[in-house]
């Protein structure tokens, strides 16, 4: 099942952007969506699917069990346009009550369950850079038993893995082979920065030859700070991307790889 | 963007061409002789690349096997993936800051890290510690040696496919670093020792989670013991594999358990004592063989020779204060110093130079680790790939300290 990379969003990243080595999941030629430009296609019902697509069908759930009690509150009870949570966000309405009452569905798309099932799988990479790497053994064995949470195999080939650690220090020689390994790794992948080494550079800032924040090459989802993080900071950090990958803010299909540097840096 | 230079210092060139660097042929032309033969494939003969991220090489290690058949005829071993420039940023930084940068060398031993520029910066002042903070310094270094130990035990087991005895080895780590963390208060970077002494007393929490250790102190060790000795695929796989002879690694400079399992006594604290270590009774443990049994023995053993000491040390530590009546800018007279300890893989030593001012003018780490792994290329030619893995867990490695 090829479920493809920024459909969710309504526009779909460029080719060039999508990872070359991650073929086996995701086919970029296959699904387009054809949106030209980043605001949704207002359509009354959900974005069209290309024919042939691999993306599941959305499932339509009539919302029987609960309705506001000021019916015209939220869109007046007239179909919504957008009807997927984050976009519905991004249109400026938060919290729960607002977020499900105006919706005549609940919005039970295929991608939902899929996130549902993701998040409750999270095959991390076994990939330790330098001290890091030992708290992140740590999380994984016995007394932090990271297992509690659905995280557990680590795998040892990126082939197998969702989720890339990045434990330790990163320095420009191994700058190329983790970008290799992240590259490698199938999408959907999200990235976990821990330690201050990767999220800035720590204590080794200053260092000729010491990337300053792995946020330079990759992208990165979830920042652990801490010289090195207990393993239970590891653990809230891993518990905040699931909470992220439901809320479909993963932003390995969003960002290039490659030597960036972000805005005000 | 274009690739001008292929300069390894230029991080987008490495983005750019991850797969050339990864490539077990370097992209360029043979740099010596050494590598132009080795790089050069007789008949049969093919290159495996191994790392530098593998589960099994201890961290960032990359070697290049050059194998015929299942037999590894010669092998290239890549360095610098964790190079950090700590001896450079050393230079920058004032001597209690250096401290800092030298704590995340070895990783799974900091103390040690700490306690080896700390005494050269104290006899480059010419300073005396309390003795308090010397049982201090003993204290907790032994603890991590315990500690260091037993986690190599767990990942030699590792890297050969045993998955259980990697989990008695974190108990026991847990154990120790959140009881070091009651001490110094950081959980595996402690930065506890200063110049001058140590960052602080002994406490209550501490103590009662020390005494709780020291009743069944060694039990997971046993534990891994019983599981790995007599094991027969472990005593299989290590005994005779490997082996170094006794003249061959004193040409090699190797130090630690690894020279000991040669028949070897040496060991800083007897060979040249430092701290407290005169008044305190241990032995040093050798072996024989020489091979990556021998080698597990070794540190088997000094665990125990490890408790030994803790128990005296609790014993026997005096009262009074931690840290020395030191100014908190210091500069030492222009001058040199070197200072040597025995950590959980050898000689770690570090030599400072001063120039009167308050950074050191040069700092040099001299690291057991990167010694230690020079053994790979004469002992491996001829076993298997597998062995690989063996051997290079025996020896222990530690990659921070290696690329320092």
């Amino acid at each position: 099942m090829a479920v493809t990379p920024g459909d969710h969003a309504g526009e779909a990243p460029p080719a060039s952007q999508m990872a070359p080595a991650g073929g086996a999941a995701s086919a970029p030629g296959a699904v387009v969506p054809a949106a030209t430009g980043a605001a949704p296609a207002a359509t009354d019902s959900l974005p069209e699917l290309a024919p042939g697509s691999a993306l599941a069908e959305a499932i339509f759930v009539a919302n029987e069990l609960w309705s506001s009690s000021n019916t015209a509150a939220h869109g007046g009870g007239h179909a919504p346009s957008i009807t997927h949570l984050a976009e519905f966000e991004e249109i400026g309405e938060r919290g729960d009550d607002a977020r499900w009452s105006s919706l005549q569905v609940v919005p039970a798309k295929a991608d939902i369950v899929l996130d549902l099932l993701r998040v409750n799988s999270l095959w991390p990479l076994l990939s330790g850079l330098s001290c890091c790497a030992f708290e992140m053994m740590s999380s994984a064995t016995s007394r932090n038993d990271i297992d509690r949470f659905n995280m557990f195999p680590f795998r040892a080939s990126p082939r197998q893995a969702d989720v890339l650690i990045v434990a330790g220090t990163l320095t420009t020689k191994m700058a190329g082979p983790l970008l290799r390994l992240w590259e490698e790794m199938p999408e959907p992948k999200w990235c976990v920065a821990m330690g201050d080494c990767t999220v800035s550079g720590g204590r080794f800032k200053r260092s000729y030859s010491v990337v300053q924040g792995i946020d330079r090459i990759m992208p990165v989802d979830v920042y652990v700070p801490g010289c090195p993080p207990r393993p239970e900071g590891l653990i809230y950090g891993m518990l905040k991307l699931q909470r992220l990958i439901l809320e479909r803010r993963g932003r390995w299909s969003a960002r290039a790889v490659g030597p960036t540097v972000p805005a005000g840096r | 963007m274009a690739v001008q230079s292929p300069s390894l210092d230029d991080p987008r060139v490495l983005v750019d061409t991850p797969a050339a660097i990864v490539d077990a042929i370097p992209p360029y032309a043979p740099r010596s002789e050494r590598e132009a033969e080795f790089y050069a494939l007789g008949d049969g003969q093919m290159l495996l690349n191994i790392g530098p991220h593998h589960p099994a090489t201890h961290g960032v290690l990359r070697i290049v096997l050059k194998i015929e058949g299942e037999r590894i005829v010669d092998l290239d071993p890549v360095l610098g993936y964790l190079h950090r420039g700590v001896e450079k940023l050393a230079e920058n930084a004032d001597y209690h800051h250096s401290i800092a940068y030298t704590d995340p060398l070895e990783y799974v031993s900091s103390l040690f890290n700490e306690l080896a520029p700390v005494m050269a910066f104290e006899r480059l002042l010419d300073l005396r510690v309390p003795r308090r903070a010397e049982y201090l310094r003993v204290l907790s270094c032994e603890l991590l040696r315990v500690s260091s130990h037993i986690l190599f035990m767990g990942f030699m087991a590792l890297d050969m496919g045993g998955l259980t005895p990697i989990l008695y080895s974190f108990i026991e780590r847990d154990e120790m670093v959140d009881m070091l963390a009651a001490l110094t208060g950081q959980r595996m970077l402690f930065n506890y020792m200063r110049i001058g002494g140590v960052n602080g007393d002994l406490n209550h929490e501490f103590l009662s989670r020390l005494g709780d250790w020291m009743s069944r102190a060694g039990r997971q060790a046993e534990a891994i013991s019983t599981l790995l000795n007599e094991n027969e695929i472990f005593v299989k796989r290590t005994r005779g594999l490997g082996a170094i002879s006794r003249g061959q690694a004193l040409n090699l400079g190797l130090t630690g358990p690894n020279l000991r399992a040669c028949g070897v006594p040496f060991d800083v604290r007897r060979a040249h004592p430092y701290s407290v270590y005169p008044e305190l009774d241990f032995d040093v443990v050798t072996a024989d063989e020489g091979d990556t049994y021998a080698r597990y023995l070794v540190r088997v053993e000094e665990i125990k020779q490890s408790i030994r000491i803790i128990d005296q040390v609790l014993h026997e530590m005096p009262d009074g204060p931690v840290m020395a009546r030191i100014p908190r800018r210091i500069t030492p007279p222009p001058g040199r110093a070197w200072a040597a300890i025995e950590s959980p893989r050898g000689q770690y030593g570090c030599y400072a130079m001063s120039d009167g001012t308050d950074q050191p003018y040069r700092f040099r780490i001299h690291d057991p680790s990167f010694v230690n792994l020079q053994a790979l290329v004469p002992i491996l030619p001829g076993c298997l790939i597998a062995d690989t893995m063996a051997v290079n867990a025996s020896l222990d490695p530690i990659m921070g300290g290696v690329d320092k």
